[in-house]
């Protein structure tokens, strides 16, 4: 079985992760990697059974370089929050602000080489047929879904939240214990919630619980009722939820425009 | 039964003895608020004043994850991977805890006994502890505030020790081997136990039965209630998480990297969640939002046939542990078409 991992716009920790795999060797064993851009620039986007791909689309390159990946690929698996949600870098998005003007605060006039624009995910230019999240992948997560490709089957996703496992975990609920804005109840599960077990609230970083079941609106008024402001609550909510096509709409039904 | 007394200063050496039947659980406090059931490694680690854990008893019977079996789908062939359970001995367990685990007793050991639970609970000593309701508490409602089996030894709160009942075979082989640990109940006990007893009953926030509830949430599946709290629901969990009778788990293959083996795990579900109801062909038997809250109010209040009470024991963690404050107990109430203001105060 041949496999191909690619990476757009990202930090490259989820083919990091992909790479630093305990079992790695039985990885290689098991498919031909025909692509792995992490670790050799050799090698062209060629056919393969499944594409793994992380980043978003931020560049005309981004664009083309998914495109040409999924004509190649019988199955395409967007991995991490970039691939599967826009990822941080979809801030601008999130606040509204134009691409030229963010660059020019940025660098000035100097010219750059390619095109650059407002990050994206991937699924707004290809079919995406699989969702392997995190902020990176979990390393039990990513072998759970090679294995189940290796058979010839399909990985069950996760549709549920991150207090379902921090509950599970026996770790006290910060949020309802000390008011922290944890985004636990719209992210979605597969950390076993390992920063709420370090005392620290849930960012949000694997992105929201799939099938329109991240209820943004529900969390907002649990956070309202505790005294947080829309602002404030959007902005985090929107780090890694700025391209949720419900996010807004939610939050105004609780907070008013 | 068998009545005896243990005196405060006799109730560590007690649990340093009880460590001696096997590993031993117990409630400690783990945050500014919350209390949870952990392994007891210094026996003054144990809370005795706790209310509530923010994982109930039921883990110790059912983990939370737990592998099933390995297979091998080259030969075909699949293998138990249960194991020995060695003894542990779970101290410290409320009334409602203790109705809990027998209530997932009536469920799991049926005419088909599920080994993996049966395996875990026969390991298993269960000594009690008495409480004092706090403002969610409400098991007198359900009947479930006193136990008079499912435990081997029951502790009730005297002003210097422990009343101890006794409610196994296996509770009296502890008490007989530890005799230097016990002395007989006096008359002075007694009367510190019934003054305890009815502090405790005065202390409930409510008074009257919940038994035609199940009743009542069948007629009323058009109340605007549902609407109005499911709104705030986050679909979390936390609520069957918490609950010591929610049951429902879901099941996994896991194959391994070698496209050979594999191994089939279970591990805690909830109707709070989206995949719960959804089957083969891609029908979902609880679409919405909604549904998922309904379906927990209508299993939490169906009738236990085996035990005579609800699947719910009043134990209040559903509401306690909601992120978005949603009241079970007022909810219900309101269902009953009994407002709070008007129901029966016991103070």
């Amino acid at each position: 079985m041949k496999i191909g991992i690619h990476g757009l716009t990202s930090c490259y920790g989820c083919q990091l992760s992909m790479a630093i795999v305990r079992r790695l060797l039985d990885v290689v064993d098991k498919f031909e990697v025909e692509y792995f851009y992490m670790l050799s620039s050799k090698g062209d986007i060629a056919d393969v059974d499944v594409a793994f791909v992380e980043g978003s689309v931020s560049t005309d390159m981004d664009e083309e370089e998914v495109k040409k990946i999924r004509e190649h690929a019988k199955v395409l698996v967007a991995v991490g929050s970039c691939a599967i949600h826009g990822g941080v870098q979809s801030i601008l998005h999130n606040e509204g602000i134009d691409y030229d003007q963010a660059f020019a605060t940025v660098y000035g006039d100097r010219p750059i080489h390619y095109r650059g624009r407002v990050a994206e995910p991937i699924d707004k230019y290809v079919q995406v047929d699989y969702r392997l999240p995190g902020c990176p992948p979990e390393e039990e997560e990513i072998m759970y879904y090679l294995s189940t490709f290796a058979i010839g089957s399909w990985p069950e996703e996760k549709d549920y939240p991150v207090c379902a496992e921090c509950r599970r975990a026996g770790n006290p609920c910060i949020l309802i214990e000390r008011n922290e804005p944890c985004l636990g109840p719209v992210t979605v599960a597969g950390c076993d919630a390992r920063c709420i077990k370090y005392d620290i609230p849930c960012i949000g970083c694997r992105g929201a619980v799939p099938h329109d079941t991240a209820w943004f609106d529900s969390l907002a008024k649990t956070f309202k009722d505790r005294g947080m402001d829309k602002e404030y609550v959007r902005k985090r909510m929107a780090i890694f939820s700025a391209h949720h096509g419900k996010l807004d709409e939610m939050l105004d039904a609780i907070y008013g425009d | 039964m068998r009545y005896l007394k243990i005196k405060s200063d006799k109730i560590h050496p007690f649990l340093e003895r009880l460590s001696t039947y096997g590993a031993l659980y117990g409630p400690v406090k783990i945050s500014e608020e919350f209390y949870d059931y952990r392994k007891i490694d210094d026996v003054k680690d144990v809370a005795f004043e706790y209310t509530r854990t923010v994982t109930p008893a039921k883990k110790y019977v059912i983990p939370t994850r737990q592998d099933m079996f390995e297979f091998d789908m080259d030969t075909n062939e699949y293998r138990e991977t249960i194991g020995e359970v060695e003894p542990f001995v779970l101290f410290g367990l409320h009334a409602c805890s203790i109705v809990g685990l027998r209530i997932l007793d009536g469920v799991y050991l049926d005419e088909y006994p599920d080994k993996y639970y049966k395996v875990r609970r026969d390991a298993g000593i269960i000594i009690g502890l008495s409480c004092l309701p706090d403002e969610y508490c409400f098991c007198n409602l359900r009947r479930t505030d006193f136990v008079d089996i499912g435990f081997d030894l029951f502790l009730h709160e005297l002003p210097d020790g422990y009343l101890v009942r006794v409610g196994s075979e296996q509770g009296h082989k502890i008490v007989d081997e530890n005799q230097d640990l016990f002395e007989d109940v006096n008359n002075q006990d007694i009367q510190n136990f019934k003054k305890f007893e009815r502090k405790r009953h005065e202390m409930f926030q409510y008074q009257g039965s919940f038994d035609n509830l199940r009743y009542m949430l069948e007629l009323t599946e058009d109340h605007p209630l549902w609407d109005r709290e499911s709104d705030k629901c986050l679909g979390c969990g936390n609520c069957t998480m918490t609950c010591p009778t929610c049951r429902c788990y879901d099941v996994q293959d896991i194959p391994d990297i070698d496209g050979v083996h594999g191994k089939r795990i279970r591990y805690w579900d909830s109707c709070q969640f989206r995949s719960h109801g959804l089957v083969a062909g891609g029908h979902n038997f609880r679409e919405t939002k909604k549904d998922r809250f309904i379906n927990r109010y209508v299993c939490k209040n169906a009738y236990f046939y085996p035990l005579g009470t609800a699947y719910c024991v009043g134990c209040g963690n559903c509401t306690h542990f909601c992120p978005a404050n949603i009241d079970f107990l007022k909810n219900l109430m309101e269902i009953r078409g009994i407002s709070e203001g008007v129901y029966e105060h016991s103070r």
